[in-house]
Protein backbone atom coordinates (compact mmCIF):
# COMPACT_ATOMS: atom_id res chain seq x y z
CA UNK A 1 0.00 0.00 0.00
CA UNK A 2 1.13 3.15 -0.72
CA UNK A 3 0.46 5.95 1.92
CA UNK A 4 -0.31 8.62 0.06
CA UNK A 5 -3.72 6.70 -0.20
CA UNK A 6 -4.30 7.17 3.35
CA UNK A 7 -5.39 11.06 1.75
CA UNK A 8 -9.07 11.82 2.30
CA UNK A 9 -11.63 14.19 2.40
CA UNK A 10 -13.21 16.17 4.90
CA UNK A 11 -16.59 13.86 4.24
CA UNK A 12 -14.15 11.22 6.22
CA UNK A 13 -14.09 13.12 9.60
CA UNK A 14 -17.67 14.28 9.29
CA UNK A 15 -19.21 12.26 12.46
CA UNK A 16 -16.06 13.42 14.30
CA UNK A 17 -16.79 16.97 14.04
CA UNK A 18 -20.24 16.33 14.43
CA UNK A 19 -20.11 15.38 17.22
CA UNK A 20 -17.84 18.63 18.82
CA UNK A 21 -19.85 20.87 16.96
CA UNK A 22 -23.23 19.83 16.42
CA UNK A 23 -23.37 20.83 13.02
CA UNK A 24 -22.41 19.03 9.29
CA UNK A 25 -18.95 20.77 8.63
CA UNK A 26 -18.79 19.24 5.60
CA UNK A 27 -20.98 22.06 4.14
CA UNK A 28 -19.26 24.72 6.43
CA UNK A 29 -17.43 27.41 4.79
CA UNK A 30 -13.63 28.47 6.03
CA UNK A 31 -10.49 30.60 4.88
CA UNK A 32 -7.24 30.02 5.06
CA UNK A 33 -5.48 32.01 7.21
CA UNK A 34 -2.13 30.98 4.77
CA UNK A 35 -3.52 31.59 1.53
CA UNK A 36 -6.69 33.22 1.91
CA UNK A 37 -8.33 30.78 0.03
CA UNK A 38 -12.23 29.61 0.75
CA UNK A 39 -13.28 26.07 0.75
CA UNK A 40 -16.26 23.92 2.54
CA UNK A 41 -14.45 21.46 4.48
CA UNK A 42 -15.91 18.58 2.42
CA UNK A 43 -13.36 20.51 0.11
CA UNK A 44 -10.45 20.18 2.73
CA UNK A 45 -7.77 17.37 2.27
CA UNK A 46 -7.91 15.29 5.68
CA UNK A 47 -5.77 12.55 7.05
CA UNK A 48 -7.54 10.52 9.98
CA UNK A 49 -6.51 7.80 12.16
CA UNK A 50 -7.47 6.89 15.74
CA UNK A 51 -5.29 9.94 17.29
CA UNK A 52 -7.01 12.57 15.70
CA UNK A 53 -7.20 14.33 12.33
CA UNK A 54 -5.90 17.28 10.70
CA UNK A 55 -7.70 18.64 7.51
CA UNK A 56 -5.45 20.81 5.47
CA UNK A 57 -5.99 23.80 2.55
CA UNK A 58 -5.98 21.97 -0.92
CA UNK A 59 -4.38 25.07 -2.47
CA UNK A 60 -1.52 25.71 -0.22
CA UNK A 61 -1.47 22.47 2.75
CA UNK A 62 -1.60 24.47 4.68
CA UNK A 63 -3.18 22.66 8.27
CA UNK A 64 -6.27 24.27 9.21
CA UNK A 65 -7.97 22.39 11.44
CA UNK A 66 -6.69 19.44 13.82
CA UNK A 67 -9.02 17.66 16.23
CA UNK A 68 -8.10 14.91 18.96
CA UNK A 69 -10.28 12.88 21.41
CA UNK A 70 -9.37 11.04 24.43
CA UNK A 71 -10.12 10.48 28.15
CA UNK A 72 -13.41 12.28 27.59
CA UNK A 73 -12.10 15.48 26.26
CA UNK A 74 -11.51 16.86 22.52
CA UNK A 75 -8.86 19.29 21.26
CA UNK A 76 -8.84 21.59 18.87
CA UNK A 77 -6.41 23.70 17.00
CA UNK A 78 -7.79 26.10 14.72
CA UNK A 79 -5.02 28.69 14.13
CA UNK A 80 -5.10 27.44 10.54
CA UNK A 81 -8.56 29.12 9.47
CA UNK A 82 -8.70 32.79 9.35
CA UNK A 83 -12.57 32.56 9.97
CA UNK A 84 -14.95 29.79 9.96
CA UNK A 85 -18.92 29.94 8.98
CA UNK A 86 -21.58 28.09 10.42
CA UNK A 87 -24.65 27.97 8.84
CA UNK A 88 -27.87 27.14 10.98
CA UNK A 89 -29.33 25.00 7.94
CA UNK A 90 -26.40 22.40 9.33
CA UNK A 91 -27.22 22.47 12.34
CA UNK A 92 -27.99 18.31 13.45
CA UNK A 93 -30.27 17.45 15.94
CA UNK A 94 -29.61 14.94 18.57
CA UNK B 1 -18.18 5.00 25.54
CA UNK B 2 -20.74 2.12 25.35
CA UNK B 3 -22.39 0.60 22.35
CA UNK B 4 -25.26 -1.96 21.40
CA UNK B 5 -22.95 -5.43 21.68
CA UNK B 6 -22.99 -6.82 17.79
CA UNK B 7 -24.04 -10.26 18.08
CA UNK B 8 -20.96 -12.19 16.49
CA UNK B 9 -18.36 -9.34 15.61
CA UNK B 10 -15.46 -9.69 17.03
CA UNK B 11 -12.88 -7.59 15.69
CA UNK B 12 -9.60 -8.17 14.05
CA UNK B 13 -7.78 -8.37 17.51
CA UNK B 14 -6.89 -11.72 19.68
CA UNK B 15 -3.98 -12.53 22.30
CA UNK B 16 -3.08 -15.76 23.62
CA UNK B 17 -2.54 -15.93 27.22
CA UNK B 18 1.39 -15.83 26.99
CA UNK B 19 0.70 -12.38 24.75
CA UNK B 20 -1.79 -11.13 27.13
CA UNK B 21 0.71 -11.02 29.51
CA UNK B 22 2.83 -8.92 27.46
CA UNK B 23 0.06 -6.12 26.66
CA UNK B 24 0.19 -3.48 28.61
CA UNK B 25 -3.52 -1.98 30.47
CA UNK B 26 -6.14 -0.93 27.51
CA UNK B 27 -4.11 -2.73 24.72
CA UNK B 28 -4.95 -5.29 21.63
CA UNK B 29 -2.48 -8.29 20.17
CA UNK B 30 -2.12 -6.66 16.28
CA UNK B 31 -0.20 -8.74 13.58
CA UNK B 32 -0.06 -6.09 11.57
CA UNK B 33 1.82 -3.04 11.42
CA UNK B 34 -1.12 -0.45 10.78
CA UNK B 35 0.60 2.90 9.23
CA UNK B 36 -0.91 6.02 11.13
CA UNK B 37 -0.19 9.44 9.40
CA UNK B 38 -1.38 12.70 9.91
CA UNK B 39 0.38 14.16 6.76
CA UNK B 40 1.81 13.24 3.24
CA UNK B 41 4.52 11.17 3.64
CA UNK B 42 7.97 13.09 2.92
CA UNK B 43 10.04 11.86 -0.22
CA UNK B 44 14.04 12.21 1.23
CA UNK B 45 16.64 11.86 -1.12
CA UNK B 46 19.64 9.95 0.66
CA UNK B 47 21.83 12.14 -0.52
CA UNK B 48 20.09 14.96 0.90
CA UNK B 49 19.41 13.43 3.90
CA UNK B 50 21.10 14.71 7.35
CA UNK B 51 20.40 13.55 10.80
CA UNK B 52 21.05 16.52 13.46
CA UNK B 53 21.65 16.92 16.98
CA UNK B 54 21.90 20.29 18.22
CA UNK B 55 20.54 22.40 21.27
CA UNK B 56 22.46 21.85 24.65
CA UNK B 57 24.94 19.84 23.61
CA UNK B 58 28.66 20.35 23.99
CA UNK B 59 29.49 19.29 19.89
CA UNK B 60 26.34 20.14 17.97
CA UNK B 61 26.74 17.95 14.76
CA UNK B 62 25.18 16.33 12.01
CA UNK B 63 25.66 12.97 9.88
CA UNK B 64 24.95 11.96 6.37
CA UNK B 65 23.59 8.98 5.15
CA UNK B 66 26.97 7.24 4.62
CA UNK B 67 28.16 8.73 8.12
CA UNK B 68 25.05 7.00 10.32
CA UNK B 69 25.53 3.70 8.39
CA UNK B 70 28.79 3.84 9.57
CA UNK B 71 28.24 3.98 12.51
CA UNK B 72 28.14 0.75 15.57
CA UNK B 73 24.86 -1.04 14.82
CA UNK B 74 22.34 -1.87 17.21
CA UNK B 75 19.21 -3.74 17.27
CA UNK B 76 15.95 -3.89 19.16
CA UNK B 77 13.23 -6.96 19.18
CA UNK B 78 10.52 -6.88 21.50
CA UNK B 79 6.96 -5.12 21.58
CA UNK B 80 5.66 -1.71 20.04
CA UNK B 81 2.22 0.15 21.45
CA UNK B 82 0.19 2.23 19.77
CA UNK B 83 -1.79 5.21 21.90
CA UNK B 84 -4.74 3.93 19.72
CA UNK B 85 -4.51 0.84 21.26
CA UNK B 86 -3.16 -2.20 18.74
CA UNK B 87 0.32 -3.64 20.17
CA UNK B 88 2.35 -5.43 17.97
CA UNK B 89 4.30 -7.99 19.49
CA UNK B 90 7.34 -9.69 19.03
CA UNK B 91 8.83 -7.29 16.11
CA UNK B 92 12.71 -5.68 15.15
CA UNK B 93 14.39 -2.68 13.82
CA UNK B 94 18.40 -2.14 13.39
CA UNK B 95 19.80 1.37 13.24
CA UNK B 96 22.12 2.86 16.23
CA UNK B 97 21.55 3.39 19.18
CA UNK B 98 20.86 6.91 20.46
CA UNK B 99 23.48 6.79 23.23
CA UNK B 100 26.18 5.82 20.47
CA UNK B 101 24.90 9.29 19.08
CA UNK B 102 24.83 11.58 22.29
CA UNK B 103 28.01 10.62 23.54
CA UNK B 104 29.39 12.29 20.24
CA UNK B 105 27.30 15.55 21.01
CA UNK B 106 27.94 15.43 24.56
CA UNK B 107 24.92 16.73 26.18
CA UNK B 108 25.20 19.95 28.68
CA UNK B 109 24.47 18.84 32.10
CA UNK B 110 21.21 21.53 32.31
CA UNK B 111 19.80 19.36 28.90
CA UNK B 112 16.51 18.04 30.55
CA UNK B 113 14.06 17.15 27.90
CA UNK B 114 14.69 16.49 24.17
CA UNK B 115 11.87 17.54 21.06
CA UNK B 116 12.52 15.27 17.88
CA UNK B 117 11.99 16.85 14.46
CA UNK B 118 10.84 15.66 11.17
CA UNK B 119 11.29 15.97 7.30
CA UNK B 120 7.58 17.14 7.06
CA UNK B 121 7.22 18.97 10.27
CA UNK B 122 6.36 16.70 12.40
CA UNK B 123 7.93 16.90 16.10
CA UNK B 124 7.56 15.01 20.06
CA UNK B 125 8.78 15.60 22.96
CA UNK B 126 10.29 13.39 25.48
CA UNK B 127 12.47 13.49 28.37
CA UNK B 128 15.97 13.44 27.85
CA UNK B 129 16.31 10.44 30.12
CA UNK B 130 14.02 8.15 28.03
CA UNK B 131 16.49 8.40 25.46
CA UNK B 132 19.35 7.05 27.10
CA UNK B 133 20.90 3.62 28.43
CA UNK B 134 19.62 1.68 25.58
CA UNK B 135 16.36 2.95 25.73
CA UNK B 136 16.28 4.54 22.15
CA UNK B 137 17.62 3.95 18.65
CA UNK B 138 17.48 5.99 15.13
CA UNK B 139 16.49 3.10 12.48
CA UNK B 140 16.51 2.56 9.35
CA UNK B 141 16.05 -1.40 9.37
CA UNK B 142 12.51 -2.98 9.98
CA UNK B 143 12.26 -6.67 10.15
CA UNK B 144 15.71 -7.14 8.05
CA UNK B 145 14.24 -4.83 5.02
CA UNK B 146 15.07 -1.69 4.88
CA UNK B 147 12.33 0.95 6.75
CA UNK B 148 9.20 1.99 4.16
CA UNK B 149 8.51 5.34 3.82
CA UNK B 150 4.98 4.83 5.24
CA UNK B 151 7.08 3.70 8.33
CA UNK B 152 9.39 6.35 8.45
CA UNK B 153 11.95 5.77 5.78
CA UNK B 154 14.73 6.41 5.17
CA UNK B 155 15.32 6.57 9.36
CA UNK B 156 12.93 7.02 12.24
CA UNK B 157 13.30 7.44 16.05
CA UNK B 158 12.33 4.26 18.33
CA UNK B 159 11.65 4.72 21.44
CA UNK B 160 9.73 1.23 22.03
CA UNK B 161 9.06 1.63 26.36
CA UNK B 162 7.08 4.79 25.45
CA UNK B 163 3.93 4.94 22.77
CA UNK B 164 4.62 4.68 19.37
CA UNK B 165 3.81 8.48 18.78
CA UNK B 166 7.06 9.20 20.36
CA UNK B 167 8.97 7.39 17.81
CA UNK B 168 9.43 10.14 14.99
CA UNK B 169 9.20 9.06 11.51
CA UNK B 170 11.00 10.66 8.62
CA UNK B 171 13.25 11.86 11.49
CA UNK B 172 15.77 14.74 10.98
CA UNK B 173 17.11 15.41 14.17
CA UNK B 174 16.87 16.03 18.34
CA UNK B 175 17.06 19.19 20.19
CA UNK B 176 18.48 19.24 23.37
CA UNK B 177 16.31 21.36 25.62
CA UNK B 178 16.28 22.22 29.31
CA UNK B 179 12.27 22.23 29.42
CA UNK B 180 9.41 20.40 27.99
CA UNK B 181 8.41 22.08 24.80
CA UNK B 182 5.01 20.29 23.24
CA UNK B 183 5.30 18.65 20.07
CA UNK B 184 2.54 18.19 17.41
CA UNK B 185 0.31 15.68 19.56
CA UNK B 186 1.20 16.81 22.68
CA UNK B 187 -0.03 20.25 21.92
CA UNK B 188 -3.34 18.48 21.23
CA UNK B 189 -4.17 16.61 24.42
CA UNK B 190 -1.81 13.87 24.44
CA UNK B 191 1.00 13.31 26.93
CA UNK B 192 4.46 14.61 27.45
CA UNK B 193 5.64 11.46 28.12
CA UNK B 194 3.81 8.60 27.39
CA UNK B 195 4.02 5.38 29.23
CA UNK B 196 1.92 2.80 28.22
CA UNK B 197 2.60 0.94 31.13
CA UNK B 198 0.91 3.86 33.53
CA UNK B 199 -1.40 4.31 30.26
CA UNK B 200 -0.28 7.81 29.96
CA UNK B 201 -1.90 8.48 27.03
CA UNK B 202 -3.36 11.90 27.23
CA UNK B 203 -3.08 15.40 29.53
CA UNK B 204 -3.23 14.74 32.90
CA UNK B 205 -2.88 10.52 33.06
CA UNK C 1 -25.50 24.21 -0.49
CA UNK C 2 -28.11 21.74 -0.90
CA UNK C 3 -31.53 23.75 -0.24
CA UNK C 4 -33.79 23.12 3.18
CA UNK C 5 -31.94 20.90 5.97
CA UNK C 6 -29.83 18.20 5.84
CA UNK C 7 -31.45 15.96 8.18
CA UNK C 8 -29.53 13.69 10.09
CA UNK C 9 -29.04 13.09 13.60
CA UNK C 10 -26.14 13.16 16.10
CA UNK C 11 -27.07 10.24 18.25
CA UNK C 12 -26.48 6.13 17.40
CA UNK C 13 -29.69 4.85 16.62
CA UNK C 14 -29.97 0.95 15.67
CA UNK C 15 -30.96 -0.28 12.36
CA UNK C 16 -32.09 -3.95 11.60
CA UNK C 17 -31.00 -5.61 8.93
CA UNK C 18 -33.90 -6.82 6.56
CA UNK C 19 -32.17 -8.36 3.86
CA UNK C 20 -28.50 -9.15 2.72
CA UNK C 21 -27.96 -9.77 -1.28
CA UNK C 22 -24.81 -10.61 -2.82
CA UNK C 23 -24.20 -8.06 -5.04
CA UNK C 24 -21.28 -9.63 -6.65
CA UNK C 25 -18.52 -11.84 -5.52
CA UNK C 26 -17.11 -9.00 -2.94
CA UNK C 27 -19.98 -6.87 -2.74
CA UNK C 28 -22.88 -7.36 -0.36
CA UNK C 29 -25.79 -4.80 -0.40
CA UNK C 30 -27.46 -4.48 3.15
CA UNK C 31 -31.37 -3.52 3.13
CA UNK C 32 -31.76 -1.35 6.74
CA UNK C 33 -34.89 -1.35 8.94
CA UNK C 34 -33.60 2.22 10.48
CA UNK C 35 -36.91 3.25 13.11
CA UNK C 36 -37.48 6.98 13.20
CA UNK C 37 -35.48 7.23 9.89
CA UNK C 38 -36.17 10.64 8.34
CA UNK C 39 -34.56 10.60 5.08
CA UNK C 40 -31.11 11.46 3.17
CA UNK C 41 -30.01 13.22 0.26
CA UNK C 42 -28.11 11.26 -2.39
CA UNK C 43 -24.71 11.04 -1.68
CA UNK C 44 -24.63 11.39 1.70
CA UNK C 45 -23.03 8.86 4.07
CA UNK C 46 -23.81 6.92 7.51
CA UNK C 47 -20.95 5.78 10.41
CA UNK C 48 -21.45 2.74 11.64
CA UNK C 49 -20.15 1.11 14.90
CA UNK C 50 -19.49 -2.21 15.71
CA UNK C 51 -18.66 -3.32 19.87
CA UNK C 52 -17.64 -6.93 20.38
CA UNK C 53 -18.44 -8.26 23.97
CA UNK C 54 -15.29 -7.29 25.47
CA UNK C 55 -16.12 -3.79 24.59
CA UNK C 56 -14.02 -3.26 21.66
CA UNK C 57 -15.59 -1.05 19.03
CA UNK C 58 -14.60 -0.17 15.91
CA UNK C 59 -16.49 2.01 13.65
CA UNK C 60 -16.53 2.89 9.83
CA UNK C 61 -18.04 4.72 7.26
CA UNK C 62 -20.42 3.70 4.13
CA UNK C 63 -22.55 5.92 1.31
CA UNK C 64 -25.99 5.19 1.43
CA UNK C 65 -26.55 3.53 -2.00
CA UNK C 66 -30.78 3.68 -1.95
CA UNK C 67 -32.58 7.11 -3.10
CA UNK C 68 -34.29 8.72 -0.41
CA UNK C 69 -37.91 7.13 -0.34
CA UNK C 70 -38.25 6.80 3.03
CA UNK C 71 -37.75 2.72 2.82
CA UNK C 72 -35.43 0.79 3.66
CA UNK C 73 -31.91 2.25 4.25
CA UNK C 74 -29.60 0.56 1.21
CA UNK C 75 -25.49 0.09 2.20
CA UNK C 76 -22.91 -1.90 0.40
CA UNK C 77 -20.14 -3.19 1.90
CA UNK C 78 -16.76 -4.51 -0.26
CA UNK C 79 -15.43 -7.08 1.79
CA UNK C 80 -11.11 -7.02 2.23
CA UNK C 81 -9.96 -10.52 3.01
CA UNK C 82 -7.46 -9.29 6.06
CA UNK C 83 -10.23 -6.51 6.80
CA UNK C 84 -11.47 -6.06 10.67
CA UNK C 85 -15.36 -4.91 9.62
CA UNK C 86 -16.01 -6.20 6.29
CA UNK C 87 -15.64 -9.25 6.00
CA UNK C 88 -18.22 -9.61 9.28
CA UNK C 89 -21.06 -7.35 7.37
CA UNK C 90 -20.08 -8.88 4.25
CA UNK C 91 -19.67 -12.29 5.26
CA UNK C 92 -21.39 -13.10 9.02
CA UNK C 93 -24.28 -10.24 9.40
CA UNK C 94 -27.67 -11.72 8.72
CA UNK C 95 -31.23 -10.91 8.27
CA UNK C 96 -32.50 -9.71 11.85
CA UNK C 97 -29.22 -8.38 13.02
CA UNK C 98 -28.94 -4.90 14.64
CA UNK C 99 -25.50 -2.93 14.58
CA UNK C 100 -25.38 0.99 15.07
CA UNK C 101 -25.49 3.79 12.54
CA UNK C 102 -25.49 7.75 13.11
CA UNK C 103 -26.81 10.02 10.50
CA UNK C 104 -26.89 10.40 7.55
CA UNK C 105 -24.79 13.00 7.20
CA UNK C 106 -21.76 14.70 4.31
CA UNK C 107 -24.33 17.26 2.54
CA UNK C 108 -20.85 18.11 1.12
CA UNK C 109 -20.67 15.46 -1.46
CA UNK C 110 -24.59 15.88 -2.57
CA UNK C 111 -26.62 16.04 -5.81
CA UNK C 112 -30.60 17.00 -5.99
CA UNK C 113 -32.04 17.70 -9.03
CA UNK C 114 -32.36 21.43 -8.10
CA UNK C 115 -28.54 21.72 -8.24
CA UNK C 116 -28.72 21.48 -11.95
CA UNK C 117 -26.50 19.56 -14.19
CA UNK C 118 -25.85 18.17 -16.91
CA UNK C 119 -24.07 15.92 -14.41
CA UNK C 120 -20.97 13.30 -14.95
CA UNK C 121 -20.14 10.65 -12.35
CA UNK C 122 -17.11 9.12 -12.13
CA UNK C 123 -16.44 5.94 -9.89
CA UNK C 124 -13.81 3.61 -9.04
CA UNK C 125 -15.04 0.27 -7.63
CA UNK C 126 -17.49 0.61 -4.74
CA UNK C 127 -17.16 4.46 -5.21
CA UNK C 128 -19.90 3.75 -7.11
CA UNK C 129 -22.54 3.31 -4.26
CA UNK C 130 -23.28 7.33 -3.68
CA UNK C 131 -23.72 7.83 -7.18
CA UNK C 132 -26.55 5.18 -7.55
CA UNK C 133 -28.33 7.04 -4.80
CA UNK C 134 -27.90 9.70 -7.49
CA UNK C 135 -28.96 7.84 -10.02
CA UNK C 136 -31.55 6.01 -8.53
CA UNK C 137 -32.52 9.74 -6.91
CA UNK C 138 -32.71 10.89 -10.39
CA UNK C 139 -35.02 8.22 -11.46
CA UNK C 140 -37.18 8.47 -8.94
CA UNK C 141 -38.24 12.21 -9.23
CA UNK C 142 -38.33 11.53 -13.50
CA UNK C 143 -35.69 14.37 -13.31
CA UNK C 144 -34.40 14.81 -16.97
CA UNK C 145 -30.68 16.08 -16.15
CA UNK C 146 -28.34 14.48 -18.22
CA UNK C 147 -26.28 12.60 -16.84
CA UNK C 148 -23.06 10.29 -17.97
CA UNK C 149 -22.05 7.62 -15.45
CA UNK C 150 -17.69 6.64 -16.04
CA UNK C 151 -17.29 3.37 -13.90
CA UNK C 152 -14.06 1.44 -14.05
CA UNK C 153 -14.14 -2.12 -12.29
CA UNK C 154 -12.13 -5.04 -12.10
CA UNK C 155 -13.61 -7.34 -14.01
CA UNK C 156 -17.37 -7.51 -15.17
CA UNK C 157 -18.37 -9.62 -12.51
CA UNK C 158 -17.20 -7.11 -10.12
CA UNK C 159 -19.92 -4.78 -11.94
CA UNK C 160 -22.20 -3.54 -8.76
CA UNK C 161 -25.57 -2.70 -10.18
CA UNK C 162 -24.67 -3.97 -13.44
CA UNK C 163 -28.27 -4.97 -14.65
CA UNK C 164 -30.05 -1.91 -13.01
CA UNK C 165 -27.26 0.27 -14.99
CA UNK C 166 -28.43 -1.45 -18.31
CA UNK C 167 -32.20 -0.79 -17.40
CA UNK C 168 -31.65 2.86 -16.39
CA UNK C 169 -29.44 3.40 -19.73
CA UNK C 170 -32.43 1.35 -21.85
CA UNK C 171 -35.00 3.86 -19.88
CA UNK C 172 -33.75 5.91 -22.72
CA UNK C 173 -34.32 9.06 -20.10
CA UNK C 174 -30.83 10.77 -20.64
CA UNK C 175 -28.77 8.43 -18.69
CA UNK C 176 -25.39 6.70 -20.29
CA UNK C 177 -22.94 4.08 -18.78
CA UNK C 178 -19.34 3.50 -19.49
CA UNK C 179 -17.59 1.14 -18.59
CA UNK C 180 -13.59 0.37 -18.01
CA UNK C 181 -12.75 -3.23 -17.19
CA UNK C 182 -8.87 -2.77 -16.33
CA UNK C 183 -8.38 -6.06 -14.89
CA UNK C 184 -9.84 -8.76 -17.12
CA UNK C 185 -12.15 -8.67 -19.74
CA UNK C 186 -14.83 -11.23 -21.15
CA UNK C 187 -14.55 -12.55 -24.83
CA UNK C 188 -15.30 -10.03 -26.91
CA UNK C 189 -15.61 -7.45 -25.09
CA UNK C 190 -15.25 -3.41 -27.23
CA UNK C 191 -15.74 -1.29 -23.98
CA UNK C 192 -12.55 -0.04 -22.58
CA UNK C 193 -9.62 -1.78 -20.82
CA UNK C 194 -7.42 0.46 -19.12
CA UNK C 195 -7.64 2.95 -16.22
CA UNK C 196 -9.18 5.91 -16.13
CA UNK C 197 -7.05 8.79 -17.95
CA UNK C 198 -7.69 11.97 -19.54
CA UNK C 199 -8.07 11.05 -23.27
CA UNK C 200 -11.10 8.77 -21.66
CA UNK C 201 -12.15 11.74 -19.33
CA UNK C 202 -12.40 13.91 -22.64
CA UNK C 203 -14.05 11.14 -24.64
CA UNK C 204 -16.76 10.15 -22.52
CA UNK C 205 -17.38 13.39 -20.38
CA UNK C 206 -19.12 16.31 -21.05
CA UNK C 207 -16.92 19.32 -22.37
CA UNK C 208 -15.93 22.05 -19.96
CA UNK C 209 -17.86 24.59 -21.46
CA UNK C 210 -21.00 22.74 -20.60
CA UNK C 211 -20.02 23.67 -17.40
CA UNK C 212 -21.40 19.90 -15.77
CA UNK C 213 -21.60 19.01 -12.08
CA UNK C 214 -19.21 16.27 -11.41
CA UNK C 215 -18.73 13.84 -8.64
CA UNK C 216 -15.81 11.53 -8.31
CA UNK C 217 -15.21 8.67 -6.20
CA UNK C 218 -13.33 5.72 -5.14
CA UNK C 219 -9.74 4.81 -4.40
CA UNK C 220 -8.06 8.09 -3.52
CA UNK C 221 -5.41 7.46 -6.37
CA UNK C 222 -8.48 7.10 -8.88
CA UNK C 223 -10.35 9.80 -7.36
CA UNK C 224 -6.97 12.10 -7.48
CA UNK C 225 -5.81 11.05 -11.17
CA UNK C 226 -9.51 11.96 -12.03
CA UNK C 227 -9.86 15.40 -10.68
CA UNK C 228 -6.40 16.11 -11.80
CA UNK C 229 -7.47 15.48 -15.60
CA UNK C 230 -10.48 17.17 -15.19
CA UNK C 231 -9.09 20.69 -14.22
CA UNK C 232 -6.13 20.10 -17.04
CA UNK C 233 -8.89 19.59 -19.57
CA UNK C 234 -10.48 22.12 -18.45
CA UNK C 235 -13.43 21.71 -16.00
CA UNK C 236 -13.49 24.43 -13.20
CA UNK C 237 -12.43 23.31 -9.88
CA UNK C 238 -15.17 24.58 -8.09
CA UNK C 239 -17.93 21.80 -10.18
CA UNK C 240 -15.69 18.70 -9.19
CA UNK C 241 -16.54 16.94 -5.89
CA UNK C 242 -14.28 14.82 -4.77
CA UNK C 243 -15.37 11.61 -2.11
CA UNK C 244 -11.73 9.36 -1.77
CA UNK C 245 -12.12 6.10 -0.16
CA UNK C 246 -8.94 5.59 1.02
CA UNK C 247 -6.32 2.43 -0.26
CA UNK C 248 -7.85 0.17 -2.30
CA UNK C 249 -8.50 -2.90 -0.27
CA UNK C 250 -9.23 -1.50 3.11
Amino acid sequence: MDERDLRLDGNAIAGMLAEVFRFDMTVEWSGCAACGARNQLGALQAYAHGMGAVLSCPGCGQALLRVARGGGRWWLDLRGMEWLQLDERARMPE
Amino acid sequence: MAGFITRGFRGRRRATEEEAGRLPPGQYAEPGFPVLTAGATPRIDLADWRLRIEGLVARPREWTWEEAQALPRSTFDGDIHCVTKWSKLGTSFAGVSVDTLLDQVEPLPEATHVIAFSYGGYTTNLPLEDLRDGKAWVVWEHEGKPLPPEHGGPARLLVPHLYFWKSAKWLNGLRLLDHDQAGFWESLGYHNRGDPWREERYWGD
Amino acid sequence: MAGGALLGRLSWRLGRVAEVRLETPRVASLLLDVPGWEGHLPGQHVDVRLTAEDGYQAERSYSIASAPDGRRVELAVERIDDGEVSPYLAGELRAGDQFELRGPIGGYFVWQPGLGGPLLLVAGGSGVVPLMAMLRHRSATGSSTPARLLYSSRSLEDVIYRRELERLVAAGDGVTVTHTLTRAQPPGWEGHDRRIDAAMLKEVGWPPGDRPLVYVCGPTRLVEAVADDLVALGHDPDLVRTERFGPTGV
